[in-house]
């Protein structure tokens, strides 16, 4: 399993991380590397030139700036994971990170790798559209930021550009009658996400529910949201019955893909059950 | 002997190596001037290769030479097939495609570069051009009809054979019951961690050929690629560095090892190649790969009238080693645990458009075990009796050993029953039988599996083997009083050089950590057989045992010597032989000769005077000085034993599973798991312990997880490991282990064998606890791997 | 692997049949195609950069249409072989009108070998859909921009 030849530069900053990007449009930009070095090494990626982004400073970073949380793009799935910062303002993403592969997954894979690769199984997807977050992408002509909804454009693919890099996530602190959840099927080979679900509710004081993100991964070409199961929790009190039902919306409209592990038929079950119970699980810790 | 080590938990010397990264592998092994190979390999499962050009990778950077199929056609023989079978028929397996290629994967050209990154990258530049030909994939088809893929065959069957005692028909007549059921045995790989490897050199003044490979057999493989390069036999040492696992896949010789030796020769270098991950998927044997349907015969009271197992096996597109031979085994080990009057196997070997299949950790005993003990489980569930009842209703009772098969065996020596009620109380079966109904009523799904095993191993029996079955050790004591003990079988990870010290340290009386056993070199080690079919211990162990009382026996005449008594008055203990009037107690006050405390550039020379008592050491170092020996002695102190088995050895037990299924998704999680193995006398529990985990783990493997697909077209859609479920520590139960301990006959040692048991006795109790799970849906088979769809689908109807 | 759907173009089907028949016209819709060139009776040379994300290969194989029957059906044939792979695949395309629109149905088998085969399984339909959304829309920026500029000018 050898790559074929290609050039790698080390960036010493943003802007001469953009520059080479900009002089090479076939370059790749190196986070961990956990999904483009396998990638590489079967030849099905052949980037003529690497820019390893792992030293530029301040690109791995957990903060919180106003009610806003800022994550750097380089932040690595264990430093979210065992983040005590994020596991009390917002514990979905500790939850999530705890999901993805194995410990040395973890410790070499980032956050921002993985949405800008896009995996159609991967997990962070999911948690990024349940959170709403903002994406801050930076070019040579400067940022601008993309909402979760408008990220995941289709199979591997985002709203990232030939020549931007993403480097920074944000997400809006919630209160304290929020309740978020994780739940996924684990692939038995990768580890990847048969089918995972990020749910994120907000109780209005009565217990009703006042607002429902519900992100979903793994079951077609991009990760999305569930609008439909969203409305359908809006605006009433949860019980079992009335999750069950709003799950049953989770594939409604997509187009779900097969393979060899899982069928159309079984994975649109699957995101019904393991939306029901991301949506049980957020509810218990909303109350 | 004294037992000081034998029985005991000892932890494995080989760790610390392994553990610290410190050891050799073949791709560890750095020799300067070494060339590196990589393969172009196809990407059809069938198809003629109409032409190959290989002009840009000769002018790429730091190429030295290609090789092709017309290269090798009439200079490096077939890869081998020792298999033996009436009208088999063997198709000529050249080391490079010549013609046609017949799998994905099949190498098609070597390129021989001078990095393995520039290798790699000239790969790329030969483009070859393939005509496609209609592929013969579906096994039951391909027997059938359709494509052939060995054209001078006229079918792609490649034999069919019968084989059973007893009347089989008649004993289907007497049965109250037949119950049916068709079984597929999925195709697996062993995926050992470190993959394939070989590195070869030629020393052309010497004409000397030296084969690094990461093998289970260094001699067999000696043997047979100095037959397909045609060097002479003792021109070729074969190296075995560690192996990092094999569990069957290196018990072979594969194209790679006798073309890189050959194109050592052409190139008088070195040459090395590293088997990729996605290389070992697509060009290492497969295992398993059946599917048959049983029958079997009962009386209303449970008792098994017959069994007859109709099977196809896919061998894939040629012969390895052993191949065809595998589904023999099945054959002979169709009996179980049990009493069966009449049992008939029909085999059907069958060509495919894939990788080989050959031996993998069970080698067609798995099979034999999952279709008895699902089989069992059908039976009780047809009669309504309790599984542990049609079971224990069938065994034979320890009192009947040697037990005869009607499959042609002579089980050595059982006590199923004793095996199973120590499962039973271990579980807390009548509880869990309890608990389990409770949990039903309550909409739960638990499943409560068993499987009662009996193996076959210790293999084997010269008579019954292809190229030998017996085992050699040599052992030695050198001078300064260290112990070598060398041994044919090879080791790849069981931890021979632990157990084979500990048999050696208490036979001699010596200290543990004076023995070194050394394996795997054909210049150092006398012909040797190799570690595969659970033999290791068993065949070699017993070699070396027999090998120190040879040795013993000379030590013994030169004791008497210097000691001045007759032999046979002598008394050894504690590696010290002492005259008979030597009080215990004076034995201890005699002074040793401190090995390796001798004055700088002279052996010590031990004062023999005076005294009643030699250790075991001492008296190496008189037989290597050679000035005291009783006339017409040989110096030395040293023997060679071949020990050839009169029997193969047939361990068992039962293991218990309970498992809980989730209703909404089909997964299946392990509640308990409870094994109770007797693999006759044990050297060490630790290893006995680590061979039943690795092996329950593999099982689970293969029940719940494991599956080699090609596609329609024989393209292989499992080829890495995001796709082809290896099982995880994570996904595994806690074992709970015990032991029954029935000594063997067959050898002194009286060890039966565990390297494959947990492989074969598991399986079928993981899937017999999902269908007892759900049972209430009126689910009676389910085939593996039981992937929650599946199971999903059953619960859904 | 199938692969089946249905499209609908907003013009009428025999500009779309020409559209679809027409190499200049393929080779714009055909994600990634970078060349194609007449080699025959409706046989064309095609050169393919095909990918999604970071997953790249190149291909060079045929593109070949058969059982033409204007303006509502053919057949397309495409073989490609590159470092990754092969791919193989045909598609009938059944075209209605419907409204002044076209609705074409197409109905296609895809087979895939060699690396890609063996380590893409889980993503392969998501890519072909992906490739047959891309064509489609392609194909109606085609028809829209050739019925705006007039048939002679299509290339
Ligand atoms: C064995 C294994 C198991 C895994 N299991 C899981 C799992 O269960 N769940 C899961 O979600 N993932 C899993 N992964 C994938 C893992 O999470 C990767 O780390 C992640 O997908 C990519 O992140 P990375 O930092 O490694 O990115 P890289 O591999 O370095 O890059 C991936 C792609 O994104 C681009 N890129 C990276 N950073 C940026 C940036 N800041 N801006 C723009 N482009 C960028 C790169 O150019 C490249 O194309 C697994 C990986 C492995 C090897």
């Amino acid at each position: 399993m050898i790559s074929a030849p290609f050039d790698y530069v080390r960036a010493n900053t943003l802007d001469e991380a953009l520059a080479l990007l900009a002089q090479n449009e076939d370059a790749k930009i190196l986070a961990g590397g956990h999904s483009l070095i396998p990638a590489m090494k079967l030849r099905l990626a052949m980037p003529p030139l690497l820019v390893d982004i792992g030293r530029i400073k301040d690109l791995s970073y957990i903060r919180e700036d106003h009610g806003q949380i800022q994550i750097g793009a380089m932040t690595t799935h264990y430093q979210i994971e065992s983040s005590d910062l994020l596991k009390k303002i917002c514990p979905l993403l500790p939850e999530c990170a705890g999901h993805i592969g194995d410990v040395q997954v973890r410790n070499k894979g980032t956050i921002g790798g993985s949405v800008a690769h896009s995996d159609p199984s991967g997990d962070w997807p999911a948690a990024i559209i349940a959170l709403n977050a903002e994406l801050v992408a930076v070019s040579k002509n400067g940022e601008r930021l993309v909402k979760a909804d408008d990220f995941f454009v289709d199979l591997m693919t985002t709203a990232l550009e030939a020549g931007e890099i993403l480097r920074e996530i944000r997400i809006n602190k919630s209160n304290d009658r929020t309740g978020q959840a994780y739940a996924k099927m684990h692939h038995p080979a990768s580890g990847f996400a048969v089918v995972g679900v990020a749910a994120n509710l907000t109780l209005d004081r009565n217990g009703g529910c006042e607002k429902a993100s519900i992100g979903i991964t793994g079951v077609s070409s991009k990760a999305y949201r569930a609008l439909a199961v969203e409305s359908a929790l809006t605006g009433s009190a949860l019980d079992e019955q009335k999750i069950a039902n709003a799950a049953a919306h989770a594939a409604d409209g997509v187009d779900i893909n097969g393979d060899l592990f899982a069928s159309e038929d079984y994975r649109r079950h699957l995101a019904q059950v393991f939306t029901k119970r991301a949506i049980a699980a957020a509810t218990e810790r909303a109350g | 002997m004294a037992a000081k080590y034998v029985g005991k938990r000892i932890k494995r010397t080989e760790d610390p190596r392994l553990i610290k990264g410190l050891a050799h592998y073949v791709d560890d092994v750095r020799l300067p001037d070494t060339l590196h190979v990589a393969f172009v390999r196809s990407i059809y499962a069938h198809a003629r290769i109409t032409s190959i050009d290989v002009t840009e990778a000769l002018k790429a950077p730091g190429v030295v030479a290609v090789y092709t199929g017309k290269d090798i056609a009439t200079t490096v023989g077939p890869v081998p097939c020792a298999a033996a079978l009436p009208d088999l028929k063997i198709p000529d397996y050249r080391v490079l495609a010549t013609g046609k290629a017949l799998f994905v994967g099949h190498p098609i050209a070597a390129v021989v570069a001078t990095d393995r990154y520039l290798a790699r990258d000239a790969a790329d530049l030969i483009s070859v051009d393939y005509e496609e030909l209609p592929v013969a994939v579906d096994v039951e088809a391909s027997a059938k009809g359709g494509p052939v893929i060995h054209e001078q065959f006229g079918s792609n069957i490649a034999y069919t054979l019968t084989s059973g005692e007893g009347d089989i028909e008649a004993a289907l007549k007497s049965a109250d019951h037949i119950v049916t059921q068709r079984m597929v045995h999925q195709r697996l790989a062993p995926v050992a961690m470190e993959g394939r490897g070989v590195l070869a050199r030629y020393f052309p003044g010497e004409e000397e050929l030296t084969l690094w490979s990461s093998t289970q057999i260094p001699h067999l493989m000696r043997t047979q690629v100095a037959l397909m390069i045609g060097l002479p036999e003792n021109k070729l040492r074969v190296i075995t560095p560690e192996v990092g696992g094999g569990f069957g896949s290196k018990l072979n010789v594969y194209a790679e090892e006798a073309l890189l030796a050959w194109i050592s020769i052409q190139l008088g270098k070195p040459v090395k190649w590293i088997e990729s991950r996605r290389e070992n998927m697509q060009a290492t044997i497969h295992g398993r790969a059946q599917v048959g349907t049983v029958e079997v015969g009962c009386k209303n009271d449970g008792t098994i009238t017959g069994l007859r197992y109709n099977v196809v096996a896919d061998l894939g597109a040629y012969h390895q080693l052993l191949t065809p031979a595998i589904p023999t085994l099945t054959g002979l080990m169709l009996s179980g645990a049990y009493r069966i009057p009449a049992i008939q196997m029909n085999v059907t070997g069958v060509f495919t458009n894939k990788m080989s299949t050959d031996a993998y950790r069970g080698a067609g005993r798995p099979e034999a075990t999952y279709v008895v003990e699902r089989a069992m489980d059908i039976v009780a569930a047809e009669l309504k009796i309790d599984p542990v009842e049609v079971r224990r209703k069938n065994f034979p009772a320890k009192t009947e050993f040697p037990f005869h098969t009607a499959t042609g065996l002579d089980y050595d020596s059982g006590d199923y029953e004793a095996a199973l009620d120590k499962a039973l109380n271990l579980s807390g079966y009548a509880k869990l039988r309890a608990e389990q109904a409770k949990a039903r009523a309550a909409g739960k799904l638990i499943g409560i599996g068993m499987s009662s095993y009996v193996e076959i191993c210790a293999l084997g029996p010269s008579q019954a083997m292809p190229a030998g079955g017996w085992e050699s050790a040599t052992v030695r004591i050198e001078p300064t009083g260290t112990v070598t003990v060398l041994t044919g079988a090879s080791p790849h990870g069981q931890g021979q050089e632990t157990s084979f010290a500990q048999i050696a340290a208490d036979e001699l009386g010596v200290d543990l950590n004076a023995v070194t056993v050394i394996h795997g070199d054909t210049a150092i080690v006398q012909y040797g057989i190799g570690t595969f079919g659970s033999r290791a211990t068993a065949v070699g162990g017993t070699a070396v045992l027999i090998a120190i009382q040879k040795l013993k026996e000379k030590a013994a005449k030169i004791a008497a010597h210097v000691l001045r008594c007759e032999a046979s008055s002598l008394a050894f203990e504690g590696g010290r032989y002492s005259r008979p009037s030597a009080a215990a107690a004076s034995a201890v006050s005699e002074p040793d000769v401190a090995v390796g405390e001798a004055p700088a550039g002279a052996l010590p020379e031990p004062d023999t005077e005076g005294r009643s008592t030699l250790t075991i050491q001492e008296i190496a170092l008189i037989a290597h000085i050679a000035k005291e020996l009783p006339p017409d002695t040989e110096p030395g102190l040293s023997a060679t034993y071949f020990f050839e088995p009169k029997n193969f050895t047939f361990p068992f037990g039962t293991h218990i599973c309970v498992v809980e299924i989730d209703k909404e998704t089909g997964e299946t999680k392990f509640l308990r798991y409870v094994a109770v193995d007797d693999c006759g006398k044990v050297i060490n529990p630790l290893l006995v312990d680590g061979q039943i985990h690795g092996g329950i783990v593999q099982a689970i493997g293969q029940a719940l997880y494991e599956e080699v697909v090609y596609d329609e077209q024989g393209q292989l859609v499992t080829g890495e490991l995001m796709d082809y479920a290896l099982p995880k520590a994570s996904q595994m139960p806690w074992f709970e282990l015990d032991r029954t301990e029935t000594p063997s006959p067959v050898n002194p040692l009286g060890v039966k064998g565990v390297g494959e048991a947990g492989t074969i006795g598991a399986t079928p109790a993981v899937v017999n606890a999902i269908v007892d799970a759900l049972s209430p849906y009126g689910v009676k088979h389910l085939d593996m791997p039981a992937r929650p769809e599946a199971v999903w689908k059953l619960i859904t109807g | 692997m199938k692969i089946e759907g249905t499209q609908e173009l907003h013009a009428p089907r025999d500009r779309v049949y020409s559209a679809l028949t027409n190499p200049g016209i393929l080779q714009r819709c055909i994600p990634g195609c970078e060349a194609l060139e007449k080699i025959g009776e409706n046989l064309f040379a095609a050169m393919l950069k095909a990918g999604v994300g970071a997953i790249k290969g190149t291909f060079k194989g045929e593109v070949r249409l058969e059982d033409m029957r204007p303006p509502e059906h053919y057949r397309i044939v495409v073989e490609g072989k590159g470092g990754v792979g092969f791919a193989k695949g045909s598609a009938d395309f059944d075209l209605e009108e419907n409204d002044g629109a076209t609705l074409i149905k197409y109905s296609g088998e895809l087979q895939i070998g060699g690396t890609i085969a063996g380590v893409g399984q889980r993503m392969i339909q998501g890519a072909a859909k992906m490739m047959a959304s891309r064509f489609f829309a392609a194909l109606e920026a085609e028809v829209q921009r050739t019925t705006a500029i007039g048939e002679a000018d299509l290339v």
